[in-house]
């Protein structure tokens, strides 16, 4: 790109409209070494929107320029020679021109002398007024939040109005994430890489071939969510969303029978007052009715249901896990138009991620494997395409190696990647092995796969 | 659910009109729209249209149930949960028999007997519960025409002889053994899908495809281009469809 030094950043001024560009200009000299340009010291960039082209030299804001253009009518200074090297440039093919949509009211504070803004109160039309209207960037702020309360007052704002403000500081969130519980699945190998189970407030997608357990998991952790406190669980209830009707209440009676006799054990060798008190709430039947289950047949029905989760988990606060079982399936047939696929399933991606949030809940998906063929050999990605692979924020991938499950972590935004084999027993869940810890008098002769819970009930 | 129509979402009469302007006039085409062109369809505001968008949603959206409830509703009927198969060992590594009310699948190599054992499940169905029977009819889809009547008669008359003593008992049962030969995927899954009728009417208890393989195999070559995603498409809505009917009427299929 053919650029004067004075320009840092030239890809900043590709912006379409042109907004950004002046704050990249500030402190530049306008004037135009050239002798004829007319544009000569037009401050800081041009004011957007109004009619100061001129025709023939110097192109405005409004034309979309490519890669090496001259926007707005300032120069660099440091141009050599007299002459102005830029040519004018051929507007570039296909670009529309910008429509800029101006509210009426910009006009009125303008003449007021106050800064303009849009109805909503956009910023970034106020920035490069100050050094034009005379007045210092904090006094155009100021004035800036006034006219944004007085828009904002008229706008109802609905719940969402928590969602306004999102923000806060790293250290109030590493609070927020070392307090966080996590769903324990059972296998101590697959909570380590996990770094302690299943995050609250993220998205997890679990991604194998048929058969490998992904079901299982779900049911574990359904069960597992609900595990209380003073045993290392969240406490929480869970909502279950099957797509492809492989829910077996049979199963799921068998895992949280196993879940409540681990508890027992744990309970017997600790012997302790909150531990007896929990476990009386923490029977067979109060596992199963808190576990809501829906089935949705095709992915209208998911839909709905997804719009209508955020209403469901207010009135049921206690629920902590949300899992979507089979989400590639109602997706996988009957869709021609791929693309509203894909923007449905960003769409459904977004929701899950104000749920989560919102909620302080887990999201769990289930996801199928497709072919992918390459020139030479074919590989097993996940299904669903790319663009989904940037909904979730961690990703299992569960696979066989020689008739052993192992499960890979193939993308977290904190652990590594890493992979680990399980087991799935009549109990559920669990390791390959017992881990090679001590023993102690636990009763864990009876259960040898059952994972050890004593380091964890210490650090309690 | 998802072809309901916007009338029964409650909606208002106007707001239905206009819908139908834009040629929107089931559930699914107004979930499938963007929150902007749902704004720009209906001309409403953007929290007008989320509840809009929550009251189409309670149309359509499955019901609730717990765990517990289903648990419930399974214990309080032992007996239709399972079709045994009466071979104890396989019975036992599958609790009780083949499910009802999902989908089961049998591969093997050819010649092993899957036909046979397909035959034979037949004869069960047809059963009565005292015998470990579902007391129903049976509706067989051949896709190789290898269901033999014959094979059939002398299966059920050596197997439980006390039971087929007569000639009679044995057309009784052939008769409500509903056998359809379908030899294109096309024909296969308009015959599922015309199933649901056939089910209520004439009290099916089993649905035996034999083979989906050989169909999918015939017909569609994977080394050509797109048709891949063609035979799954193929496939997975016949197996949705199938798994609504093993659900709805809680038969094995």
């Amino acid at each position: 790109m053919e650029m004067g030094e004075g320009w840092d950043e030239p890809s900043s001024f590709l912006n379409r409209t042109g907004k950004r560009n002046i704050q990249r200009w500030k402190g530049k000299t306008a004037s135009c070494p050239a002798s004829e340009c007319p544009v000569g010291t037009a401050g800081v960039g041009t004011q957007v929107g109004r009619e100061r082209r001129q025709p023939g030299h110097h192109r405005t804001r409004q034309e979309q320029q490519p890669l090496g253009g001259h926007i707005g009518g300032s120069h660099p200074a440091a141009l050599p020679g007299g002459e102005c090297p830029l040519q004018p440039l051929p507007r570039a093919h296909g670009h529309p021109r910008p429509r800029r949509i101006r509210s009426p009211r910009l006009e009125r504070p303008r003449r007021a002398g106050t800064a303009p803004t849009r109805g909503n109160g956009s910023a970034h039309v106020q920035r490069r007024h100050p050094p034009e209207i005379g007045i210092s960037r904090e006094e155009a702020l100021e004035a800036l939040q006034v006219v944004r309360q007085e828009c904002h007052g008229d706008a109802a704002r609905t719940a969402g109005g928590s969602g306004a403000t999102r923000k806060c500081t790293a250290l109030e969130l590493l609070e927020e994430e070392q307090a966080q519980g996590f769903i324990i699945t059972f296998c101590s190998a697959l909570d380590n890489i996990l770094g302690g189970g299943v995050q609250l407030t993220k998205i997890t997608e679990i991604c194998g071939a048929p058969g490998v357990g992904k079901t299982q998991l779900c049911m574990q952790l359904a069960v597992d969510v609900q595990i209380p406190e003073c045993f290392g669980g969240v406490a929480g209830e869970a909502v279950f969303i099957d797509t492809e009707g492989s829910f077996m209440v049979d199963r799921v009676v068998d895992i949280a029978a196993a879940c409540v006799q681990h508890c027992h054990l744990i309970a017997e060798a600790q012997q302790e007052e909150d531990h007896r008190k929990a476990l009386e709430t923490f029977s067979l039947e109060n596992i199963l009715s808190h576990i809501y289950y829906f089935r949705c047949r095709d992915y209208t029905e998911l839909l709905a249901q997804v719009y209508l989760l955020p209403e469901f988990l207010s009135e049921h606060s206690k629920v902590r896990l949300v899992v979507i079982d089979g989400i590639a399936f109602p997706f996988r047939h009957d869709f021609e138009d791929l693309s509203l696929r894909t923007r449905l399933l960003n769409g459904l991606a977004q929701q899950l991620i104000i749920i989560a949030n919102d909620h302080k809940s887990a999201v769990v998906l289930t996801n199928q494997m497709t072919t992918r063929i390459g020139q030479s050999q074919s590989t097993l990605v996940p299904a669903l395409g790319e663009s989904w692979g940037h909904a979730a924020t961690v990703r299992l991938i569960f696979h066989w190696d020689n008739s052993q499950r192992l499960a890979t972590l193939y993308k977290s935004p904190s652990q590594k990647e890493s992979t680990v084999a399980y087991h799935i027993t009549s109990h559920g869940f669990r390791d390959v092995q017992p881990p090679a810890v001590t023993h102690s008098a636990e009763g864990t002769e009876l259960n040898p796969r059952k994972r050890p819970r004593t380091e964890e009930e210490k650090q309690q | 659910m998802a072809a309901k129509k916007l009338r029964r979402a409650q909606l208002s009469q106007e707001m239905c009109e206009r819908l139908r302007r834009y040629q929107i006039t089931t559930c699914q085409e107004f979930l499938c729209l963007s929150l902007l062109e749902l704004m720009k369809v209906t001309g409403q505001s953007y929290y007008e249209v989320q509840k809009l968008l929550c009251k189409v949603s309670r149309a359509c959206a499955p019901r609730m149930q717990t765990a517990y409830e289903m648990k419930l509703r399974k214990s309080g009927n032992p007996s239709s949960a399972f079709l045994s198969t009466t071979l104890h060992s396989l019975d036992r590594i599958l609790h009780g028999g083949v499910p009802c009310g999902s989908l089961t699948e049998i591969t093997s190599p050819p010649g092993c007997g899957k036909t046979q054992f397909c035959i034979m499940l037949s004869v069960l169905a047809t059963l009565p519960i005292s015998m470990g029977g579902l007391d129903g009819a049976v509706i067989y889809i051949d896709t190789e025409s290898a269901f033999s009547a014959e094979r059939l008669i002398e299966m059920a008359a050596k197997r439980f002889p006390a039971y087929f003593d007569s000639d009679e008992k044995l057309l009784c049962m052939t008769r409500s053994i509903h056998l359809y030969r379908e030899l294109t995927c096309c024909s296969v899954l308009k015959r599922i899908m015309s199933l649901e009728e056939e089910v209520i009417s004439k009290k099916v208890k089993l649905i035996i495809i034999d083979s989906v393989a050989s169909v999918v195999r015939k017909e569609f070559d994977t080394k050509l281009q797109g048709n891949l995603a063609e035979r799954s498409n193929f496939l997975t809505r016949g197996a949705s469809v199938l798994k609504y009917l093993a659900e709805e009427f809680s038969i094995p299929v």
